[in-house]
């Protein structure tokens, strides 16, 4: 009895070391190349946006200014600094004069603007609720209400000593939320984050893993 | 009685000395013949030069093998020769149609390749 025991092992361990699985598992790294390659530079300076339309609960020129100011701070390897100018309307950005007079003396250095506008809008839709516990199959028809906030951003790039447009690529971006009380400036954080991501992602390049299969035959 | 239970043992030993080697050179000389599983190997501690070249050799004695041109076209793209990587994907893929490995490491690489050929075109039209 022992003996076959012994036996048994061996060919299990025979056919352990000997069989195997028809394929293999290997993590491949896929690096993008950033499409504008904001590291050449030494310095950004974040100035002010155009705001094409106000948001009504919080200064949104500020806010988007500071939240970039702050991402670009912690992700990016040039010096990050903001200024204040005044736009006198929209079509600013083609002006080489206007942003070359704002750093004239100044290399390598990148402005970082842009136009912002922030919408908020409330959706009303028929929805059907379950009435009560006891009658699982029986539907009642309600009115839900829904918050929609929209940000549309367009970033601009200009080289300082130039005055030329780098870079420029805009956002849209839309969240909703089903809490009513749910106010501006909390979502703007939110879609702020997903185009942060997005422009980030251009602007650096990006690493992620993927899976390969190698086949044994 | 005892000298039968002795020689029974005797006899069971000496089968599993013999049995033992013979397993263990089964395998070794197995795996030194069979230049994929070699190429795996080297594959999985980073070695992917030796891989290649593990690889290369396997197709050489059979162009047939989609496995070998499946995983050359891996480690070709480990090694971001994408040309190489693609054509070695579409040997594999035409030899194995139906291998969901194979169409699996396509697919992606696909998705990977148009999404660079995007942002070529995108710098191109920035400039």
């Amino acid at each position: 009895m022992k003996n076959n025991k012994f036996i048994l092992i061996l060919f299990l361990l025979f056919f352990a070391s000997c069989s195997s699985v028809s394929y293999f598992r290997v993590d491949v790294e896929i690096s993008r190349k950033a499409i504008f390659d904001i590291n050449q530079f030494k310095e950004i300076i974040v100035t002010d946006f155009f705001i094409k339309k106000e948001s009504d609960s919080f200064d949104l020129n500020q806010e988007v200014v500071n939240y970039f100011t702050t991402q670009m701070k912690q992700n990016l390897k040039p010096e990050v600094s903001s200024r204040r100018i005044s736009f006198p309307n929209e079509e600013i950005f083609k002006d080489k004069s206007f942003w070359k007079s704002i750093l004239p003396d100044s290399q390598e250095t990148v402005l970082f603007t842009g136009t912002v506008d922030y919408l908020e809008e409330v959706r009303k839709a028929i929805v059907q609720t379950k009435k009560k516990r006891d009658e699982a199959f029986s539907r009642d028809k309600a009115i839900e209400e829904r918050r929609f906030y929209t940000i549309n951003l367009n970033f601009y790039f200009i080289d300082a000593q130039t005055g030329e447009v780098l870079y420029t690529q805009a956002f849209k971006e839309t969240q909703g939320y089903k809490n009513p009380k749910q106010t501006g400036a909390f979502a703007f954080y939110d879609l702020a984050d997903t185009v942060k991501v997005k422009l980030f992602n251009n602007v650096l390049g990006t690493a992620r893993t993927q899976k390969r299969y190698l086949i044994k035959d | 009685m005892k000298v039968n239970t002795m020689h029974k043992k005797f006899t069971f030993y000496l089968l599993a000395l013999l049995f033992l080697p013979l397993v263990f050179s089964y395998c070794s000389a197995n795996l030194q013949s069979n230049q994929i599983q070699f190429g795996i190997t080297a594959a999985q501690r980073g070695l992917w030069d030796e891989a290649i070249f593990r690889w290369k050799k396997a197709v050489q004695s059979n162009p047939d093998s989609s496995a070998a041109h499946n995983n050359l076209a891996v480690a070709y793209e480990i090694k971001r020769n994408w040309d190489e990587a693609k054509k070695e994907y579409e040997t594999a893929l035409k030899l194995s149609p139906n291998n969901s490995h194979i169409k699996a490491n396509f697919e992606n690489f696909m998705k990977n390749l148009e999404a660079r050929e995007e942002d070529d075109t995108k710098k191109k039209n920035e400039k």
